[in-house]
């Protein structure tokens, strides 16, 4: 601000005042909560590139690295064929010639300690089958919109669960080939066992050993579920992804994304859909607007919300049925009670604590900001770490660790401004922070909201709306969030989340053109503020000068500047430049 | 803003009794009424003045909102989503959604939907003017001077009113072609209210209002037959994209006529007859002429205030949409720039900053994105391989990702969406990003806010996918499909 350059002398404990609220202080910061960083007391080391490049991926004899030559079989044997794991093996092969293991339990839709499946959780039991079903569900709504547009059905059309989990089946195994291909054609070895650390550069599998150089820990999560009476009787995500029969009424207990997707999906495909959470509001960490608007919107498609109710216990009727106990009630006739209570790291049994792996209270490897773990020949990424538990950032993750182990190129990967999504009916796309966690951070902070109903719904005539909000960090015009909930918010976030990453500002929004018609280019044409939030400096620095004028002045003087603070705040005027002007 | 006040201490208000008012408008479609209304913000006191409302428009019909609400770009988007349902029930099959007995498709109920949206919006238009203080007046405007707008009714009264400023924004009209039996063909104007849904539809023209139409009455069932002069559709657009395009229009049942032109129309017992200059004859029940568009500028007696038009009548600007006459401004389609509704307001907040608000600011027309509504839709910023390669100094690298989109590795639908990045290979900027597929256009706009600030290839790269979805293969493509140099002369084959 130029106000810096006009301050008078007299007013130099405004100025640091202003220095200090206004400066910009790093770039995006983290999500709270989803990031578990280790401190660098610690785990002191910097990491040392191992490896030195080694281009010939036919010179199987001599290992990367100078010293060890022959001494290990593999220069990294990868344990789990996720998608943090896929990615680090293929680059190290591919990229940098390592010898590479990768290994792998059995294929199965529901993972266990036995069972596993090339391409991991995203492949097998996450994103890919959960979009599917949520392509599959989405028709529903899809039809009812068709007759605003003239569409008419003889009879209603009506959902064959099977057929959808059968061709959902097929997909996943050819995506499970698509998977061993791309190993296969990195030249990976791939070894089908469950994989057990021995010493630091040993790994188990079915009882062989391998020896590596390095070793990479790719093993991801599961789902949890917690102990109450009861609990067998319900299913995890894992499980409704793949049910013999679609659920007639369900309980969802949990008020996370998977829940609300699982909601969506069942709401979709007409399951009586009743979702448990311990909060008020669903989506604890997102924008605080977005997560009424959400649960508003699934609401009105038929979702019926029990928020702060902790569950109790599940219980079984003579007649099959589930009933759900709470801490408020207890309904009964669920054909089907899943929880969506969260993931563990799947740190169990991998012989991590007997070579001194260290991992916290929930079970997660720490790892230092390349992804190595205490163990200086053991790394870890993806859902394993619990950081952001996200495919791409695994992807990331894994990048950035063969650029490190092999590359010899010491990256982290950067954590700031990863765009999500959530893929409830209507979807969430987000980046960047919360319009609460950008005022903690910066104080003062600009926010654009339109909230509308889109063209699609005018002639529907569904009550299907629209969320968009830009949160902008007043003193540096710069984007910091961004967020949606609405059809094709993913899509739509995942350019805006470029124009985050980069720095952008919002002219820089102002001074692109919209694509007409579209709802995307409402992020574009969001003119006026919907409110200016001035917590700390505006009120600090007024605050500070009328402090010290009223000292300096009385009576009429007083008036004139409590006058001239209202106008200044109506014109949005720099205080501290008119000030100058008058004085 | 505030500040600029403050420091000039100038607030425009209306001028001291010399004129009726400070600004007056000819036209209220998006240039018109984002000129009056930004205008009346910054103190102007201003008049509009429009036709009555018609969905057709005639040089005594029109309607506030003009053609993107009226008979454009909101009517076309309606009827692209009523037809894109017919996809999505193939598709839902394989998702496990059995459909016993007929689905039907009434257009009358989708017609009368879509107008009374239409009619919605028109009163929006008419409050939004109304509320920025702006006074309306219906009729034909005509310039009498550089100062002098007269506006007639049909019934021949006739009102003078003067301004300071004169804004021209009377838009555009659809073109017919000049072959025998012509007045037996429809323009986009009819087409959008038609009494019957066409059995058989021809059309004539590779633009995207051929294409669109096409994708749409495909949609509702139609047998529809395309006819272009080129060998691919929507000539400007990048080559590559356009062969993809055609590929998918022909994937959905779309008859395509490369390099054929339609010679004669005539009237049979069975529909309307026609004839190519290939000597093909068909039968349609519609005929559409989607054959370019027209700037309005005839009836406004431009001659009496000096303004200049080219030869196909569009009226020339400077760079702050100025006319040959001081007085007189003009933007949007009359000016035939770049004929998109965010560009025409673009243009009007821009003039309205210029005249009224003490700002000197051009429109900057450098990375307007744009889309076509065909099904799936095209979507492009920026420059074409085509394009950049002409305007390089250097290598261009150029990304492409073709790949079958999620959704239709169930539905088994055979249609993959093609993603393509124009890159420098020296500066690593992005110069041009296009995409065709389902979405395009609400995923390019995001792209359009990055590619406008100069963000590089790496900032792509470095910029986390969101997963699963079609949009993170923007941020995903690795690999340079080709690296090109630049070329002197454009390959004009297509």
């Amino acid at each position: 601000m130029a106000a810096h350059a006009t301050l008078p002398f007299s007013c130099s404990s405004t100025l640091q005042t202003l220095s200090r609220t206004l400066s910009p202080r790093g770039a995006l910061q983290l999500r709270r909560g989803f990031l578990r960083l280790p401190s660098h007391a610690a785990l002191p080391r910097h990491p040392r590139p191992c490896c030195r490049r080694h281009v010939s991926a036919s010179a199987a004899a001599s290992p990367n690295g100078a010293s060890a030559d022959g001494k290990y079989d593999y220069d990294l044997f990868t344990i789990g064929a996720g998608s943090g794991g896929v990615r680090a093996s293929r680059f190290a092969s591919t990229l940098h010639g390592a010898r590479v293991a990768i290994c792998e339990m059995p294929f199965a839709t529901i993972a266990s300690d036995e069972h596993g499946g090339l391409g991991g959780t995203c492949v097998l039991r996450g994103c890919v089958p959960k979009k599917l079903l949520v392509y599959g569900s989405k028709y529903s709504h899809e039809f009812e919109e068709s007759r605003g547009f003239g569409w008419t059905y003889e009879t209603e059309p009506k959902h064959d669960w099977s057929t959808l989990i059968a061709n959902k089946n097929t997909e996943l195994q050819r995506l499970v080939g698509i998977y061993k291909n791309i190993l296969n054609n990195a030249e990976v070895t791939l070894i089908e066992g469950r994989g057990k650390i021995v010493d630091p550069h040993t790994v188990s599998v079915n009882g062989k050993l391998y020896t590596a150089k390095n070793i990479l820990i790719g093993v991801g999560g599961r789902p949890s579920m917690p102990d109450i009476p009861g609990i067998e009787l319900a299913i995890d995500s894992d499980a409704a992804l793949d049910l013999p029969s679609k659920p007639e009424k369900i309980a969802i207990v949990g008020g996370g994304y998977i829940a609300l997707e699982f909601a969506g999906i069942f709401n979709g495909l007409k399951s009586e859909v009743h979702v448990f959470i311990r909060q008020k509001k669903v989506l604890r960490g997102f924008d605080e607007e977005v997560r009424d608007f959400v649960a508003d919107q699934m609401a009105l498609r038929g979702i019926t919300f029990h928020s702060e109710q902790s569950p109790q216990a599940v219980t079984k009727s003579n007649d099959g049925l589930l009933s759900l106990k709470t801490n408020k009630e207890t309904i009964g006739g669920f054909s089907h009670v899943m929880f969506a209570t969260g993931r563990r790291p799947n740190t169990k049994n991998l012989g991590l604590e007997d070579v001194g792996v260290q991992m916290d209270k929930n079970g997660a490897i720490v790892v230092d900001e390349y992804s190595r773990t205490s163990v200086e020949s053991i790394w870890a990424v993806g859902d394993v770490t619990n950081r952001v538990n996200l495919t791409p950032v695994a992807l990331m993750e894994g990048g950035a660790f063969v650029r490190t182990a092999f590359g010899n190129e010491p990256t982290k990967p950067d954590y700031r401004a990863i765009p999500s999504a959530v893929f409830s009916q209507p979807p969430i796309g987000q980046v960047g922070l919360t319009e609460e966690q950008a005022v903690e951070e910066y104080g003062d902070v600009d926010v654009f909201i339109a909230n509308f109903r889109p063209l699609k719904a005018t002639l529907s005539g569904l009550p299907d709306r629209v969320l968009m909000k830009i949160i902008v960090c007043a003193t540096t015009n710069k984007v910091v969030g961004a967020h949606m909930c609405g059809d094709d918010a993913p899509e739509i976030i995942q350019g805006i989340a470029i124009a985050v990453k980069a720095g952008l500002t919002k002219q820089d929004f102002d001074a692109t053109i919209g694509i007409h018609p579209t709802s995307a280019e409402e992020f574009v044409t969001m003119r006026n503020a919907t409110r200016k939030i001035r917590k700390k400096s505006t009120d600090q620095v007024h605050n500070a000068i009328l402090k010290r004028n009223f000292t300096w002045h009385t009576g009429w003087h007083t008036w004139k500047i409590y006058f001239l603070r209202i106008i200044c705040f109506e014109l949005d005027l720099s205080l501290l430049r008119v000030f100058y002007m008058f004085y | 803003m505030a500040r600029k006040m403050l420091v000039d201490g100038e607030a425009p208000v209306a001028d001291g009794g010399q004129y009726d008012y400070d600004l007056f408008v000819i036209g209220a479609g998006s240039g018109g009424v984002r000129g009056s209304r930004t205008a009346a913000s910054f103190g102007a006191k201003v008049a509009i003045c429009e036709l009555p409302f018609h969905p057709i428009s005639s040089d005594w019909q029109g309607g506030h909102g003009g053609t993107c609400v009226i008979r454009g770009c909101v009517p076309k988007k309606i009827l692209v989503y009523g037809a894109s349902f017919r996809g999505e029930f193939e598709d839902s099959k394989n998702f496990g959604w059995e459909i016993n007995g007929d689905i039907n498709f009434n257009w009358k109920t989708l017609l009368e939907h879509k107008t009374k949206e239409i009619v919605r919006l028109n009163g929006v238009y008419q409050r939004i003017i109304t509320n920025a203080g702006v006074t309306m007046i219906e009729g034909a405007g005509s310039l009498v001077d550089a100062h002098t707008v007269e506006v007639s009714q049909p019934n021949g009264s006739k009102q003078r009113y003067t301004a300071k400023h004169i804004l021209i924004a009377t838009g555009s009209r659809a073109q017919r072609v000049n072959i025998p039996g012509k007045e037996l063909a429809i323009t986009s104007d009819e087409a959008l209210s038609l009494e019957e849904l066409p059995k058989r539809a021809v059309i004539l023209g590779g633009g995207y209002i051929a294409v669109e139409f096409a994708s749409i009455w495909r949609g509702m069932g139609a047998e529809v037959d395309l006819f272009y002069r080129k060998e691919l559709p929507l000539r400007g657009f990048d080559d590559e994209m356009r062969a993809v395009v055609a590929g998918n229009l022909e994937g959905r049942g779309i008859k395509l006529h490369p390099g054929t032109n339609l010679t004669e129309l005539s009237k049979t017992a069975d529909g309307i007859k026609v004839v190519t200059d290939k000597g093909e004859e068909l039968i349609a029940d519609v005929v559409l002429f989607a054959t370019g568009r027209k700037p309005n500028s005839e009836r406004l007696n431009l001659q009496a205030a000096g303004v200049e038009v080219d030869q196909i009548g569009a009226i020339k600007v400077d760079d702050y949409s100025r006319t040959s006459a001081p007085s007189v401004w003009a933007v949007g389609d009359v000016t035939n720039r770049i004929n998109l509704t965010p560009v025409a307001l673009m243009e009007a907040t821009c003039f309205s900053k210029t005249v009224f608000g003490g700002q000197q600011v051009k429109p900057d027309y450098r990375d307007v994105p744009c889309a076509v509504f065909s099904i799936p839709p095209l979507s492009v910023v920026g420059l074409s391989e085509q394009q950049a390669r002409e305007e390089a100094k250097g290598d261009i690298l150029v990304f492409t990702s073709s790949f079958n989109p999620m959704k239709n590795s169930i539905s088994k639908r055979q249609e993959k969406t093609v993603m393509k990045l124009v890159v420098d290979a020296e500066t690593d900027r992005v110069l041009g990003a296009s995409m065709c597929g389902p979405d395009a256009a609400e995923i390019m706009q995001g792209i359009a806010v990055a590619l406008k600030c100069g963000a590089t290839k790496a900032t792509f790269d470095s910029t986390v996918g969101i997963h699963p979805s079609a949009a993170e293969e923007f941020v995903t493509m690795r690999t340079v499909t080709r690296r090109v140099g630049p070329v002197s002369k454009p390959k004009t084959s297509l």
